[in-house]
């Protein structure tokens, strides 16, 4: 493996941020302190690290769901403080992917995959015409009409998935997404994550307590205390192993 | 999927939430509208039997706040008729009397002439006739009392002086508290009050009720006519009493615990409702939803919830004091008719409360950041 260094112009970088610190309003740890990482487009990125090493935070301020206390943090070049509408960010940029899936209960699958699209501009017809081809792509379009308490938690993140992909973002962000899985529908997962960033270049930030899902990714930012611990390549990606191919 | 289809499968498909909600608005709403129906109607009841009955003047003994204890002496009524623009003239003396063997208590008995105006213009139901001059021992029953009593045109009651008084008719009105009254001829309730040729009062007609000014000029004639004479036109004269002070007042507070208590209750309901979905309120802010849709869809369900709960409480509200109105204890007492004003009232109210109450927690949760939204329980 080999360390990333902080070569190529700023603006090259999809993701930036600069000496990021979030400090809690209910304690005096930093969650994130002086985190300065670049990540350029078309990366796949996995951050990992113990459990209240600041993971999920980095990649709340990573996604505009959370603000940092200092520091800035860019995205696509545009300082996301200073952006007027960052929600227009998080609908049409970004696919958001949770470890509980957080899908609505009371909507379908097909139904749960055009939620984001209300914030876009497809008609209603193309709302539900664009929701079953993303089913398709995940595998879940014979499950179209069932409510996600008929899913199984597998189905359930594969639908998440879809919905985070329903207004074609530019980077997927997930947060534990196989946290909640076993490991045959953790594969499907990471293997769905593969197909997405080797076929549509998509950039990829995901968050994994697993080692081997871990390696899977171009390269693994590791957080400790707060602190980027190590940023580096893996093995794959310096020999340009092909990925697995996608399956479902 | 369009946005209001989202925002009605919401509403739908949460069947236990909605359901609760629109009960607990429903409840609230009831509430408001069964007791400020109820009491407005019997305020209005009282103040609109002048009006029913085209009485233009109410003279009274000044200082006597109460109707019943006032004393006038019959003759003044002649006087009165002579003023120019006085159509007619009622004496008449109230009281309130108890039928013992029946179990009724605190009956409204008038006192009129048999040839006075309002006497003449009772609706007779069939089958009954008005009282002639200087007959003695009947009575015309109310619809409402006759019913209470299961008496018909033709029955005796015990009355006054125990004596058994014949029915000889029964008058519809749609006014509760002279549905439960009954008529006997003056001079009868004269003799049991112990007060001949007096009356507790003068009901005036006018040729022209509708020109306030003209019924104030009759007013200060008929005053002129002797010392400790009030008169006033109808309505003005109803509200002063004591009697309709006292259930103003009565309803006044009747309504007003009504409305703060379905208004808290309407608030919490929603407040708690909306409260209980921040987290939900996260997952669409995480996923772009911009805040102002957030607000609209939580009020536009808000709207849904409220209408319904509205409707169902009012119209429950209305079935509900309907039947009770049939009640023996309640049957022509108080009347149970609620107004449509009362009705959209409670329908507004509940609208204008629901959706407040909704707005709140929407924009607090809408203002949070995702991930404050998305770690509530």
């Amino acid at each position: 493996m080999s360390s990333i260094s902080s070569s190529g112009s700023r603006d090259s970088f999809l993701f930036r941020t600069e000496r990021v610190s979030k400090l809690y309003p209910d304690g005096q740890v930093h969650a994130v302190e002086d985190v300065s990482i670049n990540i350029r487009r078309g990366e796949y990125v996995a951050i990992m690290g113990p459990s209240g090493s600041g993971k999920s935070t980095l990649l709340n301020l990573l996604g505009a769901l959370d603000w940092p206390t200092s520091g800035e943090v860019f995205f696509d070049g545009q300082l996301l403080s200073k952006v007027r509408n960052p929600d227009r960010i998080r609908s049409q940029k970004f696919g958001f992917v949770f470890q509980s899936f957080h899908l609505l209960p009371i909507l379908t699958a097909v139904e749960n995959v055009q939620v984001p699209m209300f914030e876009g501009t497809l008609s209603a017809a193309a709302r539900v015409r664009k929701a079953k081809e993303l089913l398709e792509l995940v595998g879940m379009s014979h499950r179209a009409n069932h409510l996600p308490q008929k899913l199984s938690v597998g189905e359930r993140q594969r639908v998440a998935i879809a919905r985070s992909l329903a207004n074609d973002p530019i980077a997927l962000l997930a947060d534990e997404p196989t946290g909640n899985l076993d490991s045959v529908s953790a594969d499907g997962v990471f293997e769905l994550f593969a197909h997405l960033h080797r076929e549509q270049g998509m950039t990829i930030v995901l968050i994994t307590h697993d080692e081997q899902f871990g390696q899977l990714a171009q390269r693994t930012i590791r957080m400790q205390d707060g602190h980027v611990k190590s940023d580096v390549l893996s093995e794959r990606r310096r020999i340009r192993t092909p990925l697995p191919p996608f399956a479902v | 999927m369009r946005f209001h289809t989202f925002v009605l499968k919401n509403v739908v498909r949460r069947r236990v939430r909605s359901s609760l909600t629109v009960i607990s608005m429903a409840l609230a709403v009831g509430i408001v509208v069964a007791l400020v129906g109820v009491s407005s109607s019997t305020v209005r009841s009282f103040t609109n039997i002048y009006d029913r009955q085209d009485v233009s003047i109410i003279v009274e003994q000044r200082c006597a706040k109460q109707r019943l204890t006032g004393v006038l002496d019959e003759k003044l009524g002649d006087q009165i008729a002579k003023i120019p623009g006085v159509k007619g003239v009622n004496p008449g003396t109230v009281d309130y009397t108890s039928i013992e063997e029946l179990g009724i208590d605190a009956v409204v008995i008038q006192g009129w002439g048999a040839e006075s105006p309002l006497m003449q213009r009772l609706d007779i139901v069939p089958g009954g006739r008005l009282p002639k001059a200087g007959e003695r021992r009947c009575v015309l029953l109310g619809e409402g009392l006759a019913e209470a009593l299961e008496k018909h045109v033709g029955d005796k009651i015990p009355l006054l002086d125990n004596g058994k008084y014949e029915v000889i008719g029964i008058f519809k009105s749609p006014v509760s508290y002279e549905t439960r009254s009954m008529v006997v001829l003056l001079p009868e309730l004269q003799k049991f009050m112990g007060r001949p040729g007096l009356v507790t009062g003068f009901a005036v007609l006018t040729d022209r009720p509708h020109d306030e000014a003209d019924v104030q000029r009759i007013c200060g004639a008929i005053a002129a006519l002797a010392p400790g004479l009030s008169a006033k036109p109808a309505a003005e004269s109803v509200r002063s009493t004591t009697e309709i002070k006292f259930l103003q007042a009565m309803a006044w507070i009747t309504s007003a615990i009504a409305i703060i208590i379905g208004i808290v209750v309407m608030l919490n309901t929603m407040v708690m409702s909306v409260s209980e979905r921040t987290r939900e309120i996260g997952i669409l802010r995480a996923i772009g939803w911009k805040r102002r849709r957030i607000v609209r869809m939580v009020l536009i369900e808000a709207f849904l919830l409220s209408l319904c709960g509205g409707v169902i409480g009012t119209i429950g509200a209305v079935a509900l004091t309907r039947a009770l109105g049939h009640h023996p204890a309640v049957a022509g007492l108080v009347d149970t008719h609620i107004s449509g004003g009362v009705i959209a009232f409670g329908v507004v109210c509940a609208l204008c409360v629901g959706v407040l109450g909704a707005a709140y927690p929407a924009y607090r949760g809408a203002q949070l950041l995702p991930t404050e939204a998305l770690r509530h329980e």
